[in-house]
C-alpha cells in the first residue's frame, strides 16, 4: 500500500524532527516518545471498523484529501478570559511561545513549561508525565506523546488550596496541535484548571491532559473547546485518583468539524468522587463524540456523569459512557445520564451506556434521552405572547443551561451562559 | 368582543364541540359549567390556539377579526389570556425572564416601549404582593416545583402582569383550598373592568360565590344546553348536572 507507506514515512520524518528539536530531553522521556511512536505506527489512526470509533470517521486525517494546515480564512475568536480576575492566564503553544506566568503563581501553586518543570521537579515529572495517559492501546494518545512540542505542567503542593483558577489557552498555531497538560494535585490540595482551545482555519488538534489527584485532593477541571468550524479535535483526558480525592471535569464543546473527546478516570483508592460532565452543541456539518470511562477499582467511590447535547442541522452526536466496577469496588455509587435535544429532523445521536459490573453491592444507574423540544412548553410560552422562534430559543437555552449549573467556577459558568443565550435566545428588540 | 358561532371541533376524528354559540361583551363575566368530558377545556384550548384540534365548522371572531386564523402568540398580544388548567413547568427558564419576554412582546405589539429590568421588577412586586406570592418565586424556574395552588396563583399573577382584554380561566379553582380560592378570586376581581371580559370555566359552583358571573352557561356533550344568570349555577349546584340532562335534547338558549 504505497499511500500508507508514504504516510508512515511522513510520520517518521516528523518524529525525527521532533527528536532533533527536543534533544535536550531526559532519556526516560525520549524512551516514552519512542515507545509511543512504535505504538502509533502499529495502531494507526482509528477507523470506523474499530468498535470504539464506529460512528466517528477520522479517515480525513490520513486520506490526504483535506489539508490540515490550510491557512485560516477567518480570524480566531477572541480568547475568553471569563473574567477570571487575578488568575494566571497562560498562552501555551502559541508561536512564539509566550509563557509569562511560569513559576510560582501563588504560594504552593506552580505553572511550568515542560523544560522548566523538568529542571525544578525532575522526579515528579518522571513519575507522572506520560505515565497516566495510556499509549499501548490508544493511538491518539500515542500520537500526542510522540509528537508533542511542549507541555503545560500545573502543580499544587500538598495542603495548598489555590485561590484562583489556572487558565491555559491554546491557539491553533502549529505548536499547539499536540497540546499536552499535566496536572498534579498534591495531598490535601485543591486546584481549578481551565483549558481553552480556540482557533481559525483547518487544523487537527490532538490534545492530551493527564491529571493526578493525590490523597484527599480536589481538582476541578474545565475544558472549553471553541474550535474553528473546519477543525478536527481529538483528545484524551485521563485522570488517576488516590483515596478520598475528588476530580470534576467539565467538557464544553462548541466548535469543530469533527470532535472526539475521551474522558477517563481511574479511582484507585476508596472514598473517591468524580464527576464527568459536559455540554456539546453542534450544527450543520458538525460531528461531536464523547467517550467517557470511569474505572471503579476500589470500594465506596461515587461517580456522577451528566452530558447534554444540542444538535441542529445535520449534526451528529455520539456519547458512549463506560463504567467499570471491579470486584473489590463494593458500595460503588455510579450515576450516568446523557440527554440530547434534536432541533432538526436530520440531526442524529448515537448514545450508549456500557456498564461492566463485577461487584455485587453497588448502585449504578444510567439513562439516555433523545428528544425534541416539548410542544406543550412551547405552546405555553406562545400563549403568553412569545413568538414561536423565541419560544424554541428559550427552551433550547434552558435545556443547555441546565448542564452549565454543574460548573462551580462562577465566571466561567456565566460566560458560557451568556454565550448560549446569545446563540439560542437573543433578546428580541 | 368575542363571538363564537356554531363551533364544531373534533379531536382525532371524534367530535367534542358540537355547535357552540357564545357572545362575550366587554365588561362581562361568563361562567361555563359542565360535567367532565363535556368539552369545557377543549373550548378553552381552541380559543387559545393549541394544536391538535380540528375545527370542522363555525367561526370565532375576536375584536372583529377571525381568531382562528391567528397564531397563539398573536392572540396573546391581541389581549387574550388563558389561565391553564395544568400550568406547564419550564425548567431552566425563570419566571422573571419568561414574563418579561412575554410582556415586552405584547407591549411592542401595542406600540409601547419595552419595560426596563428595573421597571419590570417594580411592576412584578406590585402585582405579586396582593396574591401573597414570595418575590423569590420570580427567580425560580417557571412553575417548577410549585404546588398546585402556587401554580394557579402564578397563572393569575401572569394575567395581572399581561393585562389581557379577555381572560379565559380553565378550571383555575380545581384543587384549591378555600383560602387559595379566595386569593385567586380576589386577583381576578381586581382585574374586572368595563373594558375587560372573563370566561370562567369551572366544574364547581363554589368559585362563582367569589367571582360572581353575569352569565352562566351549561355545557353538556359539546353543546351549551342552558344559559342564565348566576342563579342557574346555584340551581345546578343543588340539583346536579343530571338535572341538565333533561334539557340535553332541546335546542339550547344562546347566552347574551
Amino acid at each position: 500500500m504505497p499511500a500508507a507507506t508514504e504516510q508512515v514515512s511522513r510520520y517518521l520524518q516528523r518524529f525525527n524532527a521532533t527528536l532533533t528539536r527536543e534533544e535536550g530531553e531526559p532519556a526516560w522521556l525520549r524512551e516514552r516518545r519512542e515507545r509511543a511512536m512504535e505504538r502509533f505506527l502499529t495502531l494507526g489512526i482509528p477507523t470506523t471498523r474499530d468498535e470504539e470509533y464506529k460512528y466517528t470517521d477520522l479517515s480525513a486525517l490520513v486520506d490526504g484529501k483535506r489539508r490540515f494546515d490550510a491557512p485560516a480564512d477567518s480570524v480566531a475568536p477572541a480568547v475568553p478570559d471569563y473574567a477570571l480576575t487575578g488568575g494566571p492566564r497562560t498562552e501555551a503553544g502559541a508561536a512564539p511561545p509566550a509563557f509569562e506566568a511560569s513559576g510560582t503563581v501563588e504560594p504552593g501553586v506552580r505553572v511550568f513549561r515542560l523544560a522548566e518543570a523538568l529542571r525544578q521537579e525532575p522526579d515528579l515529572i518522571a513519575q507522572h508525565f506520560g505515565a497516566i495517559a495510556p499509549i499501548e492501546d490508544h493511538a491518539l494518545s500515542a500520537a500526542n506523546t510522540a509528537f508533542f512540542e511542549d507541555a503545560a505542567v500545573v502543580v499544587a503542593d500538598p495542603g495548598v488550596t489555590a485561590s484562583q483558577p489556572v487558565h491555559l489557552v491554546f491557539g491553533s498555531g502549529s505548536a499547539a496541535r499536540n497540546p499536552r497538560v499535566l496536572v498534579v494535585a498534591g495531598r490535601n490540595s485543591a486546584l481549578q484548571v481551565v483549558e481553552t482551545y480556540v482557533g481559525a482555519g483547518t487544523y487537527w488538534r490532538n490534545a492530551v491532559t493527564e491529571i493526578r489527584a493525590e490523597e484527599n485532593a480536589r481538582v476541578d477541571h474545565y475544558r472549553a473547546s471553541i474550535e474553528s468550524p473546519d477543525a478536527y479535535h481529538t483528545g484524551l483526558l485521563q485522570a488517576t485518583q488516590e483515596r478520598d480525592s475528588h476530580v470534576g471535569t467539565f467538557s464544553l464543546s462548541f466548535g469543530g468539524a469533527v470532535v472526539r473527546n475521551d474522558i477517563r478516570t481511574r479511582l484507585n483508592g476508596s472514598g473517591c468522587e468524580c464527576s464527568l460532565d459536559g455540554l456539546y452543541t453542534a450544527g450543520q456539518g458538525q460531528h461531536v463524540d464523547h467517550h467517557t470511562a470511569i474505572d471503579h477499582a476500589m470500594p465506596h467511590c461515587n461517580s456522577h456523569q451528566l452530558y447534554k447535547g444540542v444538535l441542529d442541522g445535520n449534526a451528529k452526536g455520539v456519547f458512549n459512557g463506560k463504567i467499570f466496577v471491579r470486584r473489590d469496588a463494593q458500595k460503588t455509587d455510579a450515576v450516568q445520564s446523557n440527554k440530547n435535544l434534536l432541533l432538526s429532523d436530520e440531526a442524529e445521536v448515537n448514545t450508549k451506556p456500557q456498564l461492566e459490573i463485577d461487584a455485587n453491592d453497588v448502585r449504578c444507574t444510567h439513562g439516555a434521552t433523545i428528544g425534541q423540544l416539548d410542544a406543550t412548553s412551547a405552546f405555553y410560552l406562545r400563549s403568553r405572547g412569545i413568538s414561536a422562534d423565541q419560544a424554541r430559543n428559550i427552551l433550547t437555552y434552558a435545556f443547555a443551561a441546565d448542564a452549565l449549573a454543574r460548573i462551580r467556577l462562577e465566571p466561567l459558568r456565566e460566560y458560557f451562559e451568556a454565550l448560549l443565550l446569545a446563540r439560542f435566545a437573543p433578546q428580541e428588540d | 368582543m368575542l363571538e363564537i358561532r356554531n363551533l364544531h371541533v373534533s379531536v382525532d376524528g371524534q367530535e367534542i364541540l358540537r355547535g357552540i354559540d357564545l357572545d362575550v361583551r366587554a365588561g362581562s363575566v361568563h361562567a361555563i359549567m359542565g360535567p367532565n368530558g363535556s368539552g369545557k377545556s377543549t373550548l378553552a384550548s381552541v380559543l387559545a390556539g393549541r394544536d391538535g384540534y380540528e375545527i370542522t365548522a363555525g367561526t370565532v371572531t375576536y375584536g372583529g377579526r377571525d381568531l382562528l386564523e391567528m397564531d397563539p402568540e398573536i392572540r396573546a398580544r391581541e389581549g387574550l389570556f388563558l389561565a391553564f388548567q395544568y400550568p406547564v413547568e419550564v425548567p431552566g427558564v425563570t419566571t422573571m425572564y419568561f414574563l418579561r419576554e412575554a410582556l415586552n412582546a405584547i407591549r411592542k405589539h401595542r406600540g409601547q416601549d419595552e419595560l426596563s429590568a428595573g421597571d419590570f421588577l417594580r411592576l412584578a412586586r406590585e402585582r405579586s404582593q396582593p396574591l401573597g406570592m414570595d418575590p423569590d418565586m420570580l427567580k425560580r424556574a417557571v412553575n417548577e416545583g410549585f404546588s398546585g395552588g402556587e401554580k394557579k396563583r402564578s397563572e393569575i399573577f401572569q394575567m395581572s402582569m399581561l393585562e389581557p382584554s379577555l381572560g379565559l380561566l380553565d378550571e383555575t379553582d380545581s384543587g384549591l383550598d378555600i383560602d387559595a380560592l379566595k386569593i385567586v378570586a380576589d386577583g381576578v376581581n381586581a382585574l374586572r373592568s368595563p373594558e375587560r371580559a372573563f370566561v370562567v370555566i369551572t366544574h364547581y359552583q363554589r368559585l362563582l360565590d367569589y367571582i360572581v358571573p353575569d352569565y352562566v352557561h351549561v355545557l353538556v356533550a359539546g353543546r351549551i344546553v342552558r344559559s342564565g344568570d348566576k342563579f342557574l349555577a346555584l340551581e345546578l349546584e343543588k340539583r346536579g348536572f343530571g338535572w341538565i340532562d333533561e334539557f340535553a335534547g332541546q335546542e339550547a338558549a344562546v347566552g347574551v
